[in-house]
């Protein structure tokens, strides 16, 4: 029953009203425009896009593994990890796969984006306290935990050892290069593959479920955050299986086809869980308790 | 209380002086009954229930979500300022109220658009005096002849309605209704028992999601054609798309009714698809409204109104579908 006069009879509110950090109390489907400030190119098709509200402050407050919906404003709108947070800013690492993310990709610094969450559950912090984590990621998927392995570097004592076990395709396709290479391997311990030799690599070649395997990695008192092709993850399952690890230990973190984000619109759901608040982080024997839609 | 008929549309008239009425009303071109803002002059169509559903009351086909420029980055809400009565509502429809009420305001998140429509609705029942040949709501936790539900429920007691309040809301309609309502109301005449029913127990979820890899997943839906036409006539369904309309530098973002049945529903950009066939889309339609719903809110997300079965153009039937369930194990 379409009421005609829909747009002339708007409550008009101003934008500042509903920051994406209210967006419990505020309409949860209005987003914040909000500010690029800065753009890493971190592979030929990933870019790290740096956000803040127009005035200078951090669009919200995210933990570890938890997603922002970010908009081309006039184009659309689409759900991703929150990789990184500062005093005043957040980032998203994007990959180019489509029309959205296209757009994404021709922003520029200064230019305005849309932004709404915080959404979703996060990496369960503290229930890993004083256990020693392993990272493993493939290409992009190394986006939603690098958040958690900022976190974990923040708070080293709080955690046990650490170590990132991370492959792409090749040398161009990995991300967070200076991470990788510079940041990390001076604080925890860093294992990096590429999946065919090339000339200008001298480090590991071979598929990151191997790799992990022939580290072999003790389960003793040790949690495994995984994510990267769907692929990836369930070879690195079996690999992980193999080496004494249980489901319960093992988390990953998932993505879907999202419009609302809160639950509401229905495109997200892996039986009755919505992947966008009840995920994105799941541990493996809580997916196995869910249908095989993934 | 007691309304005598040949004062109904003198009822919906007081009414119409302070919100928008919709009643059951004929398409001006012959097509399918469903609920319309009333002008005032045409008589409802009470005969049976409507073939669209009520939703759309609460959550229209397509709605304005927020304004933007995209110069400047300014962003406004557009929240709808809506107050309707809807008169003849039946049992079924107001208990799909209840669902919609589960999925936009429940689980940590209220839709504000959803919130502002239904806080300006009222529902006036009509109990049913007949069955249709694909009712079958008396099996899904529906009473026909009650909606304890609605703000205001009415039976048909030949030449009157009698009139209950259930709410504030339904007093109010009441009070307003004084001069025209005379005391009385005759107990109304037991509502008439579905032609049909079905086992729709507290096992059903369980036992459905017991034959998740079953193969009669295949053979159902080897006759669906993806129409989607039962998501749309479907009173509970309320899966919805985000889209965005461009005119210069402003636009409007909207929301608009979306089908679980469709490819692209949940086709991810790269082209992965978590249900990429009609087989797994047809199960998680009917998973969704006899299992996960029920598992997640505690209601069943169907009401029994059979329109799907009326108007699926494969003869797709959610009945036949739980009639399978009979004797399935709920451990599997």
């Amino acid at each position: 029953m379409a009421r005609p006069g829909g747009a002339a009879a708007a409550a008009k509110r101003p934008v500042a009203e509903a920051g994406p950090g209210a967006a419990r109390e505020g309409n949860p489907l209005l987003p914040a425009m909000c500010r690029v400030i800065k753009i890493t190119d971190e592979t030929p098709d990933v870019k790290t896009f740096r956000i803040q509200t127009a005035d200078g402050a951090k669009p919200f407050d995210p933990m570890p593994g938890q997603l922002a919906m970010l908009s081309a404003m006039g184009v659309g709108e689409a759900m991703f990890s929150v990789t990184a947070k500062g005093e005043d800013w957040i980032e998203s690492s994007i990959k180019r796969v489509g029309l959205l993310t296209e757009a994404l990709h021709g922003l520029s610094e200064g230019d305005m984006i849309g932004v709404r969450g915080p959404y979703g559950n996060h990496f369960p912090v503290d229930a890993i306290k004083g256990r020693d984590l392993l990272f493993v990621g493939g290409g992009i998927g190394l986006a939603p935990v690098r958040s958690l392995i900022r976190y974990a570097l923040e708070r080293r004592e709080d955690y046990g050892s650490l170590d990132v076990l991370y492959g792409s395709r090749s040398y161009d396709d990995l991300v967070f290069k200076s991470d990788i290479f510079e940041n990390w391997p001076a604080v925890c311990n860093t294992h990096i593959t590429i999946d065919n030799a090339e000339e200008r690599w001298d480090g590991h070649v071979g598929f990151v479920p191997s790799y992990l395997e022939e580290k072999a990695f003790s389960p003793e008192n040790r949690v495994v955050v995984l994510c990267g092709p769907p692929i990836m993850i369930k070879f690195c399952l079996e690999s992980l299986m193999r080496m004494g690890f249980s489901k319960e230990n093992v988390i990953t973190t998932l993505e879907m086809r999202m419009k609302c984000g809160v639950g509401k619109c229905g495109r997200c759901n892996i039986g009755s869980k919505y992947v966008c608040l009840d995920g994105p982080v799941f541990t493996m024997s809580e997916l196995d308790g869910l249908p095989d839609e993934k | 209380m007691e309304l005598k008929k040949d004062r109904l549309l003198e009822a919906l008239a007081l009414l119409r002086e302070g919100s928008d009425v919709a009643l059951p009303l004929p398409a001006d071109d012959g097509g399918e009954p469903a609920f319309r803002l009333w002008d005032g002059v045409q008589e409802p169509f009470l005969g049976s229930n409507t073939s669209l559903p009520p939703k759309e009351l609460l959550f229209p086909r397509s709605e304005g979500m927020y304004g933007y420029n995209l110069k400047t980055g300014e962003l406004s809400d557009i929240l709808p300022e809506a107050r309707t009565a809807v008169f003849g509502i039946r049992p079924c429809d107001v208990k799909s109220i209840e669902n919609l009420d589960h999925a936009f305001l429940e689980k940590g998140y209220v839709d504000s658009y959803y919130r502002a429509r239904r806080d300006g609705l009222t529902t006036i029942a009509l109990g049913c005096s007949e069955a249709a040949r694909t009712c079958f709501c008396d099996s899904m936790g529906v009473a026909p002849g009650d909606a304890p539900g609605a703000d205001l429920m009415m039976n048909d007691l030949g030449d009157a309605y009698s009139v209950k309040a259930n709410t504030e809301k339904g007093e109010a309609v009441a009070k307003l209704w004084e001069g025209l309502l005379s005391k009385g109301g005759a107990k109304a005449p037991a509502a008439p028992a579905c032609g049909f029913s079905v086992k729709a127990d507290d096992s059903l979820p369980d036992r459905l999601t017991a034959r998740f890899d079953d193969p009669m997943w295949d053979s159902l839906s080897k006759a669906c054609i993806g129409c989607g036409c039962c998501s749309f006539i479907c009173p509970t369904c309320y899966c919805f798309d985000i889209g965005r309309e461009n005119r210069g530098a402003c636009g409007t973002a909207f929301r608009c009714w979306d089908s679980c049945m469709f490819s692209d529903y949940s086709r991810m950009a790269g082209g992965h698809n978590p249900r990429p066939s009609k087989k797994e889309r047809l199960r998680n339609r009917y998973l969704h409204k006899l299992a996960y719903f029920s598992q997640r809110y505690g209601a069943t997300l169907c009401v029994g109104c059979g329109r799907c079965i009326d108007k699926c153009p494969a003869n797709l039937d959610i009945t036949r579908v739980m009639d399978m369930m009979e004797g399935v194990d709920a451990n599997g």
